[in-house]
């Protein structure tokens, strides 16, 4: 296993470390991922900027990236000191009565001018609001105004995924089918996530995706039938800057979570077999995606009864009633019954339809509510969902679980409120002055930027602060930061699938259960911040596995060489298998653009500089960094090979340190 | 944690109970009763998703099972033939504690049905997480406190492993764990709980934190290949973040994580390369593969310093609320080799005796059907499986395959006969703890009637 692990690195290290150059071939089958790749001539969207290449640029000269005084550099403002908050432990909770209506949340002040106004705190936003800041957008928006960049947000074309998959099914090779088409929302991902404009959008509904989850890893019809996801994904694109209560509409008729959670086809009850509505996606519904299991402040803490108790939102006979609504949807006859082989797999890109025969005639009664009897199922579900929606818990629940994906594991009490105020009140005043949101409950373009533009999202967290980044952010993080020539996943197999946490440990539309890679209530025992009771949900799948599995996935991809393919059997490959793609086009795939660091390679100190603005937008600490220009000093740099070595040690470092691992 | 108990109010439309744990916050640290002598392991299959305790064990008399093929009709007409009341194993339990009813396994557990027959496994029937002794009535008439979230999954395998819901942060084979650490029955502490994913809670204590394998190999960092000195052990303080000067808890968290996972992962290969004889033949299934890794560090047991190691490893996809008839079926065929497999590597190694293994999972299901699946129930079916488990016996109950009997707590999900501390408290016993140290692990095990006799 290690020996496939590290032949790449095998390779670098003895060409750098000053063994005999070796060239070992660097076969798809030989990296122990998936198969071949998809013909990405037809691709529109992954056109990363032709690399900057030219003039090595220096890290800002501005506010020069402060030298950190140790042992925790603050080049922005203090930190904030705030009690930490965590809904699931009711212990500093108290009684608080149900929210009002929601005040006109105020924006922080100065907030455009603190966003904006250093590199360093440019490249700290788009951390939190994007897949990761590129040089090119740092020096581009440094100085601005923040709002302005958000409201552009709102406007950019989203990138879709469906569109994909129609472009590697028509990649048909005769008979052999169309052996990428399989894995267009892997690929559609990674190029909006790492190529895509519509960043902000992107960074949103990849936060939903891990709220309202489906997934294509069980191996079965999700994973068979690419349009599923795709058109499940793309309705989570098109509403993350859009209404949540919108987004649930579309997202309980998405034939995706109408499989996944298995409500697709259920039928009304039968007292004579005693068979009953399928009630998987009743519970998921009021449990993951809008109110949770006990009731909430508006400020997201927990509830309490006058006993002291937290006071739980629904029992198994609201799942029980609440399961009649979902009675009666299924794929689309229109499709289904069209073609088999077409039109099986079309239906899946259209909402279900209802079978009125198979919907429940009972009445329907949950959460306080009564559907009467004989309500046919749209209007059922139409009644259902807005008496859900209508809970004082989802602005909280929704809301603390989005800053947790932007910003913050741990965010407190009244960050916390001021974002659901947002969602409450479906408009947010930006910095500038301008109005984001439509004004009606749940608008999530007023959310994010209620999350984005907080003051405490503004300011560098302190000692409880902050969330360790997840691995596919980081990833795509490099892949921006160094300007990949060719965003072309189809010829790193590597990428098919990331799920191992001997990869990434994490996969985009891939979680392993409904209830996400991680939850976010998570407290890690034996933690400095389980000891404090505090969540830090993207622990959970950080272990002893991947942790090695992670340095190495990075080490793969950041020490890469295109001109270490062997075209000419990688192409044999790829005619053998039926793939669809062009050897030639593996070299530049996922290739990253090193030239402006190489050039500082014989100032290993003004490389971390430059790379602590990349990466860690100025907040390395001085231990880490006296550790890396300790080691770069030790390399050659005689040839431009070694230079270029240098910064790819310098980068594997960075990437692998606790002050790069948290996002603060 | 304290002991809170809160009883409900007949009539509540709420299913809230406070949960009175299974867990006490501290054990004492000079209750060091435990029996360390010799090497023991337990193996724990989570079955991810919850396993219909109905297709598991399935009734066998005529009655019975006329009355479940009546119930599961839309299921078996899918299902062909291996649900025919001549295709089932019948079991043949050594005493007869049902009053004459007979039981079956389906023929995918073929392996098992061998195992329980010679007397190297048993039945527990329909356990599950309890607060007191219930039954429907009870239930129905919410005259007693019962578990928060049933039927919820994450909760109830929370419940499962910790006797509280999704937050609680210690399982009850961790705190077993931690006794024996405290007891000195192993050298240290890195390897005495090991998972190969999921169902970690399990096997977290307060000393205790799981240490991950993939395979039989631990992974370690590529870059410290072929590197020489001074870069080598310049490389090596990095990875290991031992300059890390920052403040930040998360961050501190993580450098601590990657210092344990690049030392421990260094030990574990040094151990498991220096055994001899590997673990035997395995199965290419995912779960095959999990209890390969078992077997392999426990053959490593003398090198990692341990004689009371702790195991979870896990299958999913048993959440068969759909297409039941097709995928449960498969699920027990890699659950049946996978352990059988297991089973015959322990007796290969002579360690039949000293280690055991028993399934648990999120809960049992409906006996009625949605259409072609089931849904979330309570109770479950569970084996227990080694050469020290009083074996070719049916512990617990078994409730009849019928709808409303007085364990119906609706749709067929049981009410459980045995709580969870009645199944877990042998299984300490077992491992070495004294009663002390059972009582403090289980607070709530004397609202029950008595332990399971599991073991000789």
């Amino acid at each position: 296993m290690l020996d496939h692990i590290c032949v790449t690195w095998r390779r670098q290290a003895r060409r750098t470390i000053g063994a005999s150059a070796i060239s070992l071939l660097l076969t798809l089958t030989g990296c122990g991922g998936g198969g071949g790749g998809g013909d990405s001539a037809a691709m529109p969207l992954p056109a990363p900027t032709p690399s900057t290449g030219s003039a090595p640029i220096t890290p800002d000269p501005a506010p020069a990236p402060a030298p950190d005084p140790d042992p925790d550099p603050n080049p922005m403002q203090p930190p904030v000191a705030g009690p930490p908050s965590n809904p699931s432990d009711p212990a500093p909770t108290t009684p608080a009565p149900a929210p009002g209506p929601a005040p006109s949340p105020a924006p922080a002040p100065n907030a455009d001018r603190a966003a904006f106004a250093t590199a360093q705190s440019t490249a700290r936003f788009l951390t939190q609001a994007t897949f990761g800041p590129t040089l090119a957008e740092i020096n581009t928006l440094r100085g601005t105004e923040a709002s302005g960049w958000f409201l552009r947000q709102l406007e950019v074309r989203p990138n879709y995924l469906l569109p994909v998959v129609d472009e590697l099914m028509s990649l048909d090779d005769d008979d052999e089918g169309a052996p990428l088409a399989g894995e267009a929302t892997t690929f559609g991902f990674w190029r909006s996530a790492i190529a895509g404009a519509d960043q902000l959008r992107q960074r949103m509904a990849f936060a939903l995706s891990e709220l309202l989850v489906v997934s294509n890893g069980g191996g079965e019809l999700l994973t068979d039938v690419p349009e599923a996801v795709a058109y499940y994904q793309d309705r989570l694109i098109e509403h993350a800057l859009g209404n949540y209560r919108e987004l649930l509409e579309d997202v309980t008729y998405a034939p995706a979570m109408g499989y996944y959670l298995t409500y697709m086809g259920s039928e009304k009850g039968d007292p004579a077999t005693g068979r009953m509505p399928d009630e998987n996606y009743a519970r998921e519904l009021m449990q993951l995606f809008t109110i949770g299991v006990v009731e909430l402040n508006a400020d997201g803490t927990v509830r309490l009864d006058t006993a002291g108790q937290p006071i739980e939102t629904y029992d198994n006979s609201d799942v029980t009633g609440l399961a009649r609504v979902f009675t009666g949807l299924d794929v689309d006859p229109e499709y289904f019954f069209a073609d088999e082989a077409e039109g099986l797999p079309l239906g899946y890109a259209f909402p279900m339809a209802v079978y009125p025969e198979r919907h429940s005639t009972r009445e329907k009664a949950f959460l306080g509510t009564v559907i009467p009897q004989n309500t046919p199922a749209a209007q059922s579900i139409t009644l259902a969902l807005d008496h859900i929606f209508a809970h004082p818990n989802v602005a909280p629940f929704v809301a603390r679980q989005l800053i947790q994906r932007l910003v913050s594991s741990n965010p407190t009490p009244a960050y916390t409120a001021r974002v659901a105020a947002a969602f409450e009140a479906g408009r947010y005043r930006l910095p500038s002055g301008a109005q984001v949101g439509d004004g009606r409950r749940g608008d999530l373009a007023a959310t994010a930027a209620a999350i984005l533009f907080d003051t405490e999202a503004r300011t560098l967290a302190g000692l409880e602060g902050g969330k360790i980044r997840e691995p596919i952010l980081r990833f795509t993080h490099w892949a921006r930061a160094f300007q990949v020539r060719q965003v072309t996943p189809e010829y790193r197999d590597s990428l098919w699938d990331t799920s191992s946490p001997l990869d990434l440990g994490q996969h985009a539309y891939r979680a392993p259960s409904v209830f996400n890679f991680f939850r976010p209530g998570h407290i890690a025992q034996g933690s400095l911040t389980g000891e404090r009771g505090l969540n830090a949900p993207e622990l959970q799948i950080v272990n002893a596995s991947s942790v090695p599995g992670y340095a190495n996935f990075m080490l793969d991809f950041i020490f890469f060489d295109g001109e270490d393919i062997d075209v000419e059997e990688l192409q044999a490959f790829f005619d053998e298998d039926g793939y669809p793609l062009d050897a030639d086009r593996a070299r530049d795939s996922f290739d990253a653009d090193y030239s402006a660091e190489a050039a500082l390679a014989a100032a290993p100190a003004e490389l971390v500089d430059r790379l602590d603005l990349l990466l860690t937008y100025g907040t390395l600490t001085s231990g880490t960094r006296a550790q890396i220009v300790e080691l770069l000093e030790q390399l050659p740099v005689d040839e431009p090979w070694q230079r270029v070595d240098v910064a790819r040690f310098a980068i594997f470092m960075m990437m692998t340190s606790p002050d790069y691992l948290v996002q603060r | 944690m304290l002991k809170r108990r809160r009883f409900l109010q007949a009539g509540s439309a709420s299913l809230i109970a406070e949960m009175s744990g299974l867990l006490p916050t501290v054990i004492s640290a000079s209750a060091h009763g435990a029996n360390t002598s010799g090497y023991r392991a337990m193996v724990c299959v989570f079955l991810f998703g919850g396993m219909d305790n109905h297709d598991t064990v399935i009734p066998f008399d005529t009655e019975n099972y006329g009355s479940w093929e009546r119930i599961r009709a839309s299921l078996l007409s899918v299902q062909g033939g291996s649900r025919a009341r001549d295709s089932l194993r019948q079991l043949a339990p050594a005493e007869d504690g049902f009053g004459g009813r007979q039981f079956a396994l389906p023929p995918e557990l073929n392996g098992l049905h061998g195992l329980f027959q010679s007397g190297q496994a048993a039945i527990v029937g329909n356990v599950g997480p309890l607060l007191q002794p219930t039954d429907a009535s009870s239930f129905n008439a919410q005259t007693v406190r019962l578990p928060s979230r049933l039927f919820s999954h994450n909760d109830q395998q929370a419940t499962w492993m910790s006797g509280a819901p999704e937050g609680a942060r210690f399982g009850w084979a961790g705190l077993f764990a931690d006794i024996m650490q405290r007891a000195g029955a192993n050298v240290e502490n890195t390897f005495a709980a090991i998972t190969t994913g999921g169902a970690d809670l399990l096997i977290t204590g307060q000393q205790t934190t799981p240490y991950q394998v993939v395979g039989d190999t631990a992974v370690e960092p590529c870059i410290l290949e072929d590197l020489s000195n001074p870069v080598l052990a310049m490389m090596t303080r990095h990875l290991r973040a031992q300059g890390f000067s920052g403040s930040s808890l998360l961050a501190r968290d993580m450098a601590t994580r990657s210092r344990q996972a690049i030392d421990a992962n260094r030990r574990y290969n040094q151990s498991a390369s220096a055994v001899g004889a590997g673990p035997g033949e395995f199965p290419a299934s995912g779960l095959g593969q999990q209890l390969q890794a078992v077997a392999t560090a426990i053959s490593a047991r003398d090198s990692l310093g341990v004689n009371r190691q702790i195991f979870t490893v896990g299958l999913g996809g048993f959440d068969t609320h759909s297409n039941q008839a097709k995928e449960l079926p498969m699920l027990q065929q890699e659950l049946d080799a996978a352990i059988v497999a297991f089973q015959a590597s322990m007796q290969g190694m002579g360690l039949n005796e000293q280690v055991v293994l028993f399934t648990t999972s999120d809960f049992g299901r409906t006996l009625a059907i949605n259409g072609d699946g089931t849904d979330h129930g309570w109770g479950g079916h569970h084996f227990v499986v080694g050469g020290g488990v009083r074996g070719q016996r049916i512990f617990g109950g078994l409730p009849p395959s019928t709808l409303g009997h007085s364990r119906d707590a609706g749709s067929g999900r049981l009410v459980p006969d045995v709580s969870v501390e009645q199944f877990a408290a042998p299984l300490g016993r077992w491992f070495g703890l004294d009663n002390a140290e059972i009582q403090a692990t289980f607070p709530n095990l004397g609202a029950f009637d008595g332990e399971l006799a599991l073991f000789a």
